[in-house]
Order: structure tokens, then C-alpha cells, then sequence
């Protein structure tokens, strides 16, 4: 099968020259369900935002839908981008419009200028918004400004949103760092159903090696910009998870050790 | 024997005795070099006192049939100020996207779009007044530019600050999606900043009514060049009314605009 992502040997060194990325390649086909672990820093963030250019790379290329990403611009760039969901850690919403205009900005990739402007959109992308927004448990909602939204319920919007732009492929960076356990729960069961209803292949980055384990069916370990692993759940055994972290896997539940309580007492 | 416990640091202290010596030593010099004396101010004193009370005191109004044209001055003066910053703040919007390096297209020009405005800026209304005048002739319409060209540098750099004050999270995600530089403009940055932009208008309408009465003094017409010219004319009780009658006018323009901004970024 075609892949829908392919990296080949992708760079990012930073203005101030740090080396986020180091001749990553790595391919993705449709219909998995991808973690991306590895401390913070090892350049999770910077690979997802490779992907559709909202970085752009130093080197190598990046190729979505069977066309590279990295050289294009303008008309050709969004075409590109809007072919790619985006859920971000802090929602990224527009908190003084209402929760369904914040649903039909996930269409604005597909109108032309004039009508994007002036918002507005077709009958039927309304329509499928309210449908999103009921499957999501949000119609109530509909007409309450984003900012009045609980942070789960803000991050069903960003899921939403992306829906919206019929994707071929998800990104999720942090999408439940700022989530309690339950709404955290919902979160990454709501993504894993839509993108497998919807065959859209989603890669997540994820601080909780748990909940990695729990929901993907592949994960990439990063460690200093390179990955380190690339495997199954099944794969990820004890050695590999020092291996991506530098540190061996009681060391990563919090309280889950003595030594750890008292050196966060030290630090305190 | 007990030393007295000192209520705030050591290094604080001294620190105010500097800024202390340092302000006397200043004021002397300035002193000196203007020619400065309090002294005169209290010999002159006398004068300066029956000036206050005998030509200025009390207020007198001016001849009945002039009190329309007094007041339609004052509306002058208003539509003034109103007209210059809403024209003033129209332009600055779109100049001002093209001031923050995190929204505008084209983020290298960034710095010289705000280093233009605050050129501008740095210089006063009452300047750009003069050089207007003397290039164009005296009238309403130059007090316009004049005042125009101040606000609008001023909106410009505080519209740049909403701009980036306000998360740019929101313009990044619609970027994500593939929208275009004009709809993350009226999708993002305008609803999340417009209310920011508003007060800031509001905060401008309240300089310029003042700003505005004193560009007409020079020539630009309203209420201030009616004050001008009973000045001019000796007849300081009658400028004392209208004098009363500017302070009004800008108490009553600051109360209402205070209000609608305390509104606004409820
Ligand atoms: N805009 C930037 N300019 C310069 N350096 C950056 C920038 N963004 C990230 N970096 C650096 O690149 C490296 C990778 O950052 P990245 O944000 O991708 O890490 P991450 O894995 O997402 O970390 P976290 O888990 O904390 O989010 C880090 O060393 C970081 O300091
Ligand atoms: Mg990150």
C-alpha cells in the first residue's frame, strides 16, 4: 500500500543551533494508530509540525499523499496542509467565537478567500459540523462561546475541527497533557474510534508511556532528534524503554519509587 | 544600648539617598541654566494674582448671538477627533498586521513597520500641525492629517501589542488547517483582539479631543481657535467660559469613553 506519509532522512537545526532532527525516515500507511514517545526535548513536537510545514526542515523530504511537502508554497502548501488534522495541547481555539465557528474553521483550507473571510460557509458543512458536534456530545454547545468550554469538552472541539477537514492523516501533539485521567480517557477513545471509522491513519506524541501502550498500534520512540524505536506495543520491552527515556521504567511512574520521593523532597 | 532595628534594607536605603541627592543636584542646575527662580514667582506673585482675579474672574459670557457659533465650534472640535481616529485606527489595522513578526506574512519587514511608527509617533501633534500649515495653509482638513498621523502611529504600536499579547495559538492552528493569510486575519486575529483594538480606539479618542483643541488653537479651527482669538482679543473673561466649556467637553468624553471601555473588556 501507498504509504500516506513518508519522511526521508528529514533535519530541523534551529536558528539558535540546536539539532531537533537528525536524518529521521519513517513511513506511515493508513489506519494506524501512532505514539510518538521520548523525553521532553528529544523533538516530538518539532517532527509533528514537520509534517505539514508549520516548521520548516533544514534537510531530506518530507512526502504526504504521494507529493513532497517541502517544496511547496502558497496555493500548493495549503492544499497540502489541509489535507492533515492538527489537535494541540492547549486546543489552539478562537475562545471569542462560538464553539460551531470554531468546528467550520476546519473547512477554511477548502473555500476561497472571499467567503473564508467573511465566514461563509456552505449549508451542508453546517450541517455535517451539527452532526460532528452531536456524535462528539457537544450540540448544547453549539452556540457557547469557546472559552466557555471545559477543557476536555474544548479539546472535542479541536478533534472536531479536524474531522472537519476530511484528513487523510491526524496529528496530535500533547493532546491530553492538560486533561484530567477521565477526560483524558475520553480524549484518546474519541480519536481512536473517529480515525479508524474514517480509515484516517493519527499520530499522537504522548508524555504517558501507559496510555501509549494501551491505544496504538505502533510506537516511535525519539531520543536527541533520532529515533531509537520503532515497533509494536508488544515490541516495547524494558530495555528498549531505557533506551528511549535514559532511565529504566520505575523511574518513570511517579511515586512509584522511594529513592524518586526523596529526591523531589530535595529538590522541594 | 540598642542600635534601632532599620525597616528596610541597607542597600534600599541608600539607594533613595542617591536618587534624593541626585534630584536636588539636578533641579539646581536646571535651575541655573533656565534662569529659573522661585523667588520671582513669589515676587511676581502680586501680579500674576490680579491677573487671575481681575481680568479672568469672574467668567463672562460672550454676547448671545455668538453662543451658537461657540457651541457649533465645539461640535467642530469633537467631529475632529472622532473622524481623525476612526480613519486613523482603520488604517493603523491593516499597517499593523504587517508590524508583529508572529502574524504577518512577511515577518522580516516586521521591525522597520514599527520603527516607521514610532518615527511618527515621536513626533507631536502640535509639530505635525505646524509643518502642515505652513505647507498647506491653515484649516480644519490639515488639523485632520495632523491629528491623523499621530493617532495612527500610536494605534499602530498598540495594536501590535494586542496583537502579540493575545495567543498566537489560535492563528497556528489555522494555519494548520490551510487557511490564507486574509482569513486567519478575520477569523483569528480579529475576533480575538477586537475588543482590545476597541479600547485602545477609545483610550485615542480621549487624547485627540484634547489634542484636537489645541491643533485648533494653531489653526485648525473649533473650539480652540475661538478660544485663540478672545485671547488675542483681551476678553479673558469670556476665554475663562470657554475654557469651562472645554473641561466639560473632555470630562464628559472621558467619563463616557472610560465607561464603554470598562464595558468592552468585561
Ligand atoms: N522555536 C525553537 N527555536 C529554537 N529551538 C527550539 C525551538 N523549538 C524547539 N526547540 C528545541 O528543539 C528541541 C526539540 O524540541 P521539541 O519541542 O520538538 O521537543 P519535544 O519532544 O516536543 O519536547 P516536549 O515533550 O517538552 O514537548 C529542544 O531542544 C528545543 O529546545
Ligand atoms: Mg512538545
Amino acid at each position: 500500500m501507498e504509504p500516506i506519509l513518508k519522511f526521508d532522512r528529514v533535519s530541523k537545526h534551529y536558528p539558535n543551533g540546536v539539532h531537533a532532527l537528525k536524518e529521521v525516515s519513517l513511513e506511515v500507511t493508513e489506519g494506524e494508530f501512532i505514539s510518538v514517545i521520548g523525553p521532553s526535548g528529544s523533538g516530538k513536537s518539532t517532527l509533528l509540525r514537520a509534517i505539514n510545514r508549520l516548521i520548516p526542515i533544514s534537510g531530506g523530504t518530507v512526502w504526504l499523499d504521494g507529493q513532497t511537502v517541502s517544496n511547496q508554497h502558497g496555493k500548493g502548501l495549503r492544499e497540502q496542509r489541509r489535507k492533515v488534522g492538527m489537535i494541540f495541547q492547549n486546543y489552539n481555539l478562537v475562545y471569542s467565537l462560538s464553539v460551531l465557528q470554531n468546528v467550520l474553521h476546519g473547512r477554511l483550507g477548502y473555500m476561497n478567500g472571499f467567503q473564508g473571510v467573511f465566514g461563509l460557509y456552505r449549508e451542508k458543512d453546517k450541517r455535517e459540523a451539527l452532526d460532528l458536534l452531536k456524535e462528539l456530545g457537544l450540540e448544547q454547545f453549539s452556540y457557547n462561546r469557546a472559552s466557555d468550554l471545559s477543557g476536555g469538552q474544548k479539546q472535542r472541539v479541536g478533534i472536531a475541527r479536524a474531522i472537519m477537514q476530511n484528513p487523510k492523516l491526524l496529528l496530535c501533539d500533547e493532546p491530553i497533557a492538560s486533561l484530567d485521567p477521565s477526560s483524558a480517557k475520553t480524549i484518546m477513545e474519541l480519536l481512536r474510534d473517529m480515525t479508524q471509522k474514517r480509515n484516517i491513519a493519527c499520530i499522537v506524541n504522548l508524555h504517558q508511556l501507559d496510555v501509549a501502550l494501551k491505544y496504538s498500534t505502533r510506537i516511535i520512540g525519539l531520543s536527541k532528534g533520532e529515533i531509537v524505536f520503532d515497533g509494536t506495543p508488544a515490541q516495547l520491552n524494558d530495555e528498549m524503554i531505557e533506551k528511549i527515556y535514559g532511565t529504566s521504567r520505575e523511574n518513570l511512574m511517579i511515586g512509584g519509587n522511594d529513592d524518586d520521593k526523596a529526591d523531589t523532597a530535595d529538590c522541594a | 544600648m540598642t542600635k534601632r532595628i532599620p525597616l528596610i534594607a541597607r542597600d534600599l536605603k541608600q539607594l533613595y539617598t542617591v536618587f534624593l541627592i541626585v534630584a536636588i543636584v539636578l533641579f539646581a542646575v536646571c535651575s541655573y541654566l533656565t534662569n529659573f527662580n522661585v523667588m520671582t514667582l513669589i515676587a511676581n506673585g502680586d501680579a500674576f494674582w490680579e491677573f487671575i482675579t481681575e481680568d479672568f474672574l469672574p467668567p463672562a459670557l460672550p454676547k448671545s448671538s455668538r453662543i451658537p457659533g461657540i457651541l457649533s465650534s465645539v461640535l467642530v472640535t469633537l467631529a475632529l477627533a472622532m473622524s481623525a481616529t476612526t480613519i486613523a485606527a482603520i488604517l493603523a489595522f491593516f499597517v499593523s498586521l504587517f508590524g508583529s513578526e508572529k502574524v504577518s506574512p512577511f515577518p522580516k519587514a516586521a521591525k522597520f513597520v514599527r520603527g516607521f511608527a514610532t518615527f511618527l509617533r515621536n513626533i507631536p501633534a502640535l509639530v505635525w500641525a505646524f509643518i502642515l500649515f505652513s505647507s498647506l495653509g491653515i484649516g480644519t482638513g490639515v488639523g485632520f492629517v495632523a491629528l491623523c498621523i499621530t493617532s495612527f502611529a500610536f494605534m499602530v504600536r498598540a495594536f501590535v501589542e494586542t496583537m502579540e499579547d493575545v495567543s498566537q495559538d489560535c492563528v497556528e492552528s489555522l494555519q494548520a488547517v490551510g487557511a490564507t493569510f486574509p482569513q486567519r486575519v478575520s477569523q483569528a486575529i480579529l475576533p480575538s483582539c477586537l475588543s482590545g483594538f476597541l479600547s485602545w480606539f477609545l483610550y485615542c479618542v480621549e487624547i485627540n479631543i484634547r489634542a484636537s483643541t489645541i491643533v485648533g488653537m494653531v489653526g485648525g479651527g473649533g473650539v480652540g481657535l475661538t478660544l485663540f482669538s478672545y485671547i488675542k482679543g483681551f476678553q479673558y473673561d469670556i476665554a475663562l467660559s470657554i475654557i469651562l466649556l472645554i473641561a466639560v467637553m473632555v470630562i464628559v468624553v472621558d467619563q463616557v469613553t472610560g465607561k464603554l471601555r470598562k464595558e468592552i473588556l468585561k
